[in-house]
């Protein structure tokens, strides 16, 4: 059997119901064992022998987790055997430095993997073509290695789980049946959410019995992402797929292109979050709570927003494990407290800011993909997110001189939509074959953009026919509907749930038949490969 | 507390820290006002403060932080 997306029927119809059943059979203490052996499972099913890599990243955190909680307890040993204050410092600067080696060590480790395997390529390539430009004779050969799917996302985690132990967040789990099913739970193993270990190693463990509500609430999450996908996401596929690779030879002017960045973009958010509702709906059936990965990012008022409401575990990731670190580093505080006196109050911590900003958006281009238009990507970010910072004094002054109120809707509707359009562009960027084209792409928009495209008839060529439109209207009109009924804090299914049950079971009939009915699958379609799976 | 009360109010004037108990969970202290928030803390209290101390529970509140801080001041 091969499992090439999380919405494919071997996953759904096979291996979700077959875990679930020999969780549910065996005695509570085998159930963790059940887990761990549906992830190793799942990635032999994913990426075959490239397990290794996986064990490796599992071991090497293990062992070095348990090698820092020695040194920790030498540390206070020590330090109570100490003479004096001066001796203390002297033993706690020592051992710190011992920590701090063997931490880097795993870090080494596990992004050195990651390193070789996904980013050697696109570094010997550029070396090469340094070389040529230098005219230098002799050329690298680029190595090109097998990648295990999945391995951006645990190789996070493993980062995230060394770096809290050697921060005395979490302490060193004993247990390596514990810290090998944190690492290949084999619902986030291919796409994340990207978890800590203090949210989920202990529920995972616990072997907790599976509960009707939480099977229920798991499956309506699970149909609602396979909703997303296969209505919305696999029908502008086409579409979205003939603009990016065809803008040039077939000339499409600057309001096709734009079109084509926006249903992009919305294609990648309804695949993306489609994935992650089957996902945690998954997760939620054995009584695991996953961290969401989304909420509502088209509602954001900034790019600053929108990142804290898409892909919400990696920005967290970057905050804690590069902005925070960065910008809380000695050279930084100094230079934070020197810049206050200097700068003033909003101008103080930009510099320490934009440097850490520049370190998580390159990091975050990069892991992305290795490719320059991810690093364009990340750097378009990186100055929206840093010209957002600089400007905002001066925005305020000029929204107060035109008595613009920045609290009701009109502005507030506006900020969505600039907001909105600056993501779309990036993500076209994002998903353009390089650099080149993403200008070109740009340029076009700049220059030849008319709204008359939108509407004279082009899109019904280009893969959409009128039926399509108006199911993708209603379906992003569901899903939009859905969206709003959380932003004001309540839950969609617990709404549902509290309905008579003549009200709620033709509404799970109807997102049943609807995903049937109007999945776009069969001839004339091509299903998207998912799309994070390759990160 | 008075200090305490005193730099957040220079930091972000717009807030009333005697009874806000969502300055994290609300935006009303971003990361530039907790990059500004640490460094003058550090060095009004003489502390330092790790990494792993700066989440929602320690900064949400002024009491909170307070709390963060007098735990800092015995380490």
């Amino acid at each position: 059997m091969q499992i090439t997306s999380y919405i494919s029927v071997a996953y759904l119809a096979v291996f979700l119901p077959a875990a679930l059943l020999l969780y549910t059979i065996v005695p509570k203490k085998v159930r963790p064992f059940v887990l761990l052996a549906a992830g190793f499972t799942f990635f032999w099913f994913i990426s075959e022998f490239l397990i290794a890599y996986l064990l490796i990243s599992i071991l090497s955190i293990y062992l070095i987790g348990l090698w820092l909680e020695k040194l920790k307890g030498k540390r206070a040993a020590a330090l109570s055997a100490a003479a004096d204050k001066e001796e203390k410092k002297r033993i706690k600067k020592q051992n710190q430095t011992r920590q701090l080696l063997v931490v880097l060590l795993g870090v080494l480790i596990n992004i050195g993997i990651l390193a070789v395997l996904k980013y050697s390529p696109f570094f010997f390539t550029n070396i090469n073509l340094i070389m040529r430009l230098t005219n230098a004779k002799a050329g690298v050969e680029v190595p090109q290695f097998l990648t295990p799917i999945g391995i951006s996302f645990y190789s996070l985690q493993a980062v995230s789980y060394l770096h809290d132990v050697y921060k005395d967040k979490i302490k060193a789990d004993r247990n390596l049946a514990r810290v090998a099913l944190y690492m290949s739970f084999f619902p986030v193993l291919m796409e994340g959410p990207i978890c800590r270990y203090s949210d989920t190693a202990q529920a995972l463990y616990s072997g907790e019995r599976l509960h009707y509500k939480n099977l229920t609430f798991g499956a309506q999450r699970i149909a609602f992402g396979i909703f997303k996908k296969i209505v919305i996401a696999d029908r502008l596929n086409i579409f979205v797929t003939t603009i990016f690779k065809d803008y040039e030879a077939f000339d499409y002017d600057g309001g096709l292109i734009l079109l084509g960045a926006i249903l992009y973009t919305v294609e990648l958010y309804m695949e993306f979050s489609g994935t992650i509702d089957v996902v945690i709906g998954s997760a939620e059936m054995f009584g695991v709570r996953v961290p969401e990965n989304f909420r509502q990012p088209f509602f954001s008022k900034s790019i600053t927003e929108f990142w804290q409401r898409w892909h919400i575990t990696l920005g967290t990731w970057f905050r804690d494990y590069i902005f925070y670190p960065v910008t809380m580093s000695k050279p930084m505080k100094k230079l934070t407290k020197s810049a206050r006196k200097k700068l003033g109050r909003h101008y103080g911590p930009m510099p320490a800011s934009i440097i850490a900003f520049f370190c998580v958006w390159f990091c975050n281009g990069l892991w992305h993909g290795a490719g320059w238009q991810f690093i364009l990507f990340g750097m378009y970010h990186f100055v929206l997110i840093s010209l957002g910072s600089l400007i905002l004094p001066l925005s305020n002054v000029v929204l107060d001189k035109l008595k613009i109120d920045r609290n009701k809707f009109p502005y507030k509707l506006f900020t969505i939509l600039r907001t909105g359009l600056l993501v779309c562009i990036g993500e076209m960027f994002f998903n353009s074959r390089g650099v080149k084209d993403s200008m070109h792409m740009l340029k076009r928009i700049l220059t030849t953009f008319t709204i008359k495209s939108w509407f004279d008839g082009s899109v019904f060529s280009l893969g959409l026919d009128p039926y399509d439109v108006l199911i993708l209207v209603i379906a992003v009109a569901v899903v939009f509907t859905i969206g709003i009924i959380k932003e004001k804090g309540k839950s969609p299914r617990e709404l549902i749930a509290a309905r008579p049950i003549f009200v709620r079971w033709p509404l799970y009939i109807a997102l049943v038949v609807g995903i049937i009915v109007f999945g776009a699958y069969g001839a004339g379609y091509i299903p998207i490969d998912p799309i994070y799976a390759n990160f | 507390m008075d200090r305490l009360i005193e730099i957040l109010e220079d930091i972000q004037p717009d807030a009333d820290y005697e009874t806000c108990t969502t300055l994290i969970d609300d935006h009303i202290l971003g990361s530039l006002q907790i990059i500004s928030l640490v460094a003058e803390i550090e060095d009004e209290f003489d502390i330092t403060i790790p990494t792993v101390e700066i989440k929602p529970e320690n900064f949400n509140s002024a009491k909170s932080l307070m709390a963060m801080i007098e735990r800092l001041e015995d380490e």
